[in-house]
């Protein structure tokens, strides 16, 4: 019912947005970046109150996940007004806005039942608790890199293009050592101790890896290459895709360890 | 010759030959991600169509991770780091203390550490499974000797496991012997003498807490039940044999073969008439109890001469009786020795610390 709630705030805010964009000398609007941070927190009782519920932290299942991953984009999506390069912007909330409706959409359907159960034993660890919300924390900057890349490859202005370069920069500086400390590290020792092998090349690992390596060549890359290049801002959006198929694709597609996940 | 050597440096500390390795193994990890690992060759060509599965296994990418092309991408990756690193160190301690930046140099060295952890893992790891009973012991690599006191097993109420723990005593003083030899438990002896002796410090093993011991870990790695028969001799006395343990008589053993449904179970793929389950060469004439599913299958020597067995409560094995069978749990558990984990784990930190480090004077550019 909560998440219900919370699903509303954003369509309504998401609708006001489409609006707002059609009104070309109209600025942003200042209701929205509030419905976004009122879905957020509601996310987040929602989260509470599973935990409670399961006495453990509620981020072992999908819609537990899709839960966690939209709560904090909602909160992002309010942060950026707070953001120098994102400020006044009207297109980059937008796009995140999608994306957390995307999520919440996925994590009503059947594909993540969201029967309330209380974890088994492998799940059983702070460990798993600090891999996945540091890796979740990580793929929300990731998003905002995502809209803002894309933007960057869109825009033909040379200032916007600066602009939404810098922001997807940032966004994706920011959340590389949250990702890497949760996806690779934390997962890693969590893997030490539940089963005694740090590193087994399992799927979800694997694809895991795959994205650190997307975005350690982008954050590389952008050290090297003109700024007018078009292949950075290509390696963001992709770096994402990466991230969202190790995600969703990877537990659907391909069994391994995670397969709980 | 210098300008060769000087060329060679940059190329390898380049930062453009570092994105051009980071695709390959991004691009090497998308091939081992996507066609399952370490299968046997039949696998492939079932699996896969045609002339597919024919590349697959020419190129290797049944083992993507431990092949010629990939380590040796890997390897030039770890040189490119090491180049790198050393450059720029030099480079940072020639700056005044205020202006140096670290915080790549340790997120560079934590990768460094983490690889060379890795080739140790790689090449130092080893596990081995052992199965304990309630009483039942095994040596362990340090010479020390762990026994199973207990099995604790909980379930939620929609039969999910909700937790299973192995009670152990460890012997740390050195035992007889090295490796995981299992002794003990099914004649009730060896379960008594262990279980009783207090002085032995007691552990709780759980899955994601393992013992720690010196050089070796054991965890938690599966639960079982089965089942034990329990038998008695002429005097009464009362035993139990698990499954393939024996007791000896005069002139011959019985040996606990496994539950006449676990038998049935066996023979059912086979195609097997289900329900004629009795089995026997020799002498003994074939038993049958009411409950078939309290039936067990037993070995008897007598007199030099074998005999398959299947007995129901009450009925005699050989000169003991059968008194029926009881369940017990047996808990799995992996004793793992890894050289390699504690640089695995140093490179973590060091990585932790660097990446937060680079990268966290972008909060400060970002905020408004």
């Amino acid at each position: 019912m909560i998440a219900t709630i919370a699903f509303g705030l954003l369509i309504v805010s998401l609708i006001i947005q489409i609006v707002v964009l059609f009104k070309k000398d109209a600025g942003a609007d200042s209701i929205t970046p509030w419905l976004s941070l009122a879905s957020g927190t509601l996310l987040l009782v929602e989260i509470v109150r599973r935990s409670i519920a399961i006495r453990f932290v509620a981020l072992t299942g999908m819609f537990e996940s899709l839960i966690f991953l939209a709560c904090f984009l909602s909160l992002l999506i309010f942060g950026l007004r707070y953001i120098k390069a994102a400020k006044g912007n009207k297109i980059i909330p937008f796009g995140a806005t999608i994306v957390a409706v995307i999520f919440l959409a996925l994590a009503s359907s059947p594909l993540a039942p969201s029967d309330i159960k209380p974890p088994v034993p492998a799940l059983q660890s702070g460990w798993l608790v600090l891999h996945v919300s540091f890796t979740f924390i990580g793929e929300v900057f990731f998003t905002v890199g995502f809209v803002s890349a894309i933007l960057q490859l869109a825009t033909k202005r040379e200032d916007r293009r600066q602009t939404y370069d810098r922001l997807a920069y940032t966004s994706v500086a920011v959340g590389y050592p949250i990702f890497t400390a949760g996806a690779l590290i934390f997962g890693a020792i969590w893997a030490e101790k539940a089963w005694g092998v740090w590193w087994s090349w399992d799927p979800k690992e694997t694809w895991a890896l795959i994205t650190w390596l997307t975005y350690t060549a982008y954050l590389h890359f952008r050290l090297v290459r003109k700024s007018t290049s078009k292949l950075v801002p290509a390696l963001v959006i992709v770096g994402f895709f990466i991230a969202m198929f190790t995600f969703f694709g990877v537990n659907f597609l391909l069994s391994g360890l995670h397969s709980y996940a | 010759m210098n300008s060769f050597f000087d060329k060679l440096y940059d190329a390898l500390r380049s930062i453009k030959l570092a994105v051009v390795l980071l695709v390959l193994l991004a691009l090497f990890a998308i091939v081992g991600g996507i066609i399952p690992q370490g299968k046997a060759v039949d696998f492939y060509l079932t699996k896969f169509p045609g002339a597919s599965a024919r590349v697959i296994l020419a190129l290797s990418l049944d083992h993507t991770f431990s092949s010629l092309e990939f380590l040796l991408v890997a390897a030039v990756f770890a040189m490119n780091l090491t180049v790198c690193t050393l450059h720029r160190l030099a480079n940072e301690f020639a700056k005044p203390f205020k202006k140096r930046r670290h915080g790549p140099d340790l997120l560079h060295l934590g990768l460094i550490i983490l690889l060379f952890g890795g080739i140790m893992t790689a090449r130092t790891r080893s596990e081995s499974v052992i199965n304990l009973r309630k009483g039942e012991s095994a040596d362990l690599p340090d010479g020390s000797k762990i026994v199973l006191v207990d099995l604790l097993y909980q379930e939620y109420p929609d039969g999910r496991p909700k937790s299973f723990e192995s009670i152990v005593a460890v012997n740390r003083a050195p035992g007889a012997g090295t490796g995981a030899g299992i002794s003990g438990g099914s004649a009730g002896a060896a379960a008594a003498g262990a279980t009783a002796d207090s002085s032995l410090a007691r552990r709780a093993i759980k899955v994601n807490a393992p013992f720690r011991g010196k050089g070796f870990s054991i965890y938690q790695q599966g639960w079982h039940a089965e089942q034990q028969a329990e038998l008695s001799d002429a005097m009464g006395l009362r035993f139990q044999l698990d499954p393939g343990m024996r007791e000896t008589f005069d002139g011959g053993f019985a040996l606990f073969m496994a539950s006449g449904q676990a038998a049935e179970a066996m023979r059912a793929p086979g195609g097997a008439t289900s329900g004629q389950a009795t089995t026997t060469t020799g002498s003994e004439p074939a038993a049958q109890s009411a409950d078939a599913s309290q039936d067990a299958i037993f070995l008897l020597e007598k007199g030099g001469m074998r005999t398959v067995v299947k007995a129901g409560p009450g009925q005699p094995v050989g000169p003991f009786t059968f008194d029926g069978l009881k369940d017990q749990s047996v808990s799995g558990l992996a004793i793992v020795t890894d050289k390699g984990y504690p640089y695995v784990a140093a490179g973590f930190v060091l990585v932790i610390l660097g990446v937060f480090i680079t990268y966290i004077r972008k909060l400060k550019g970002m905020l408004a």
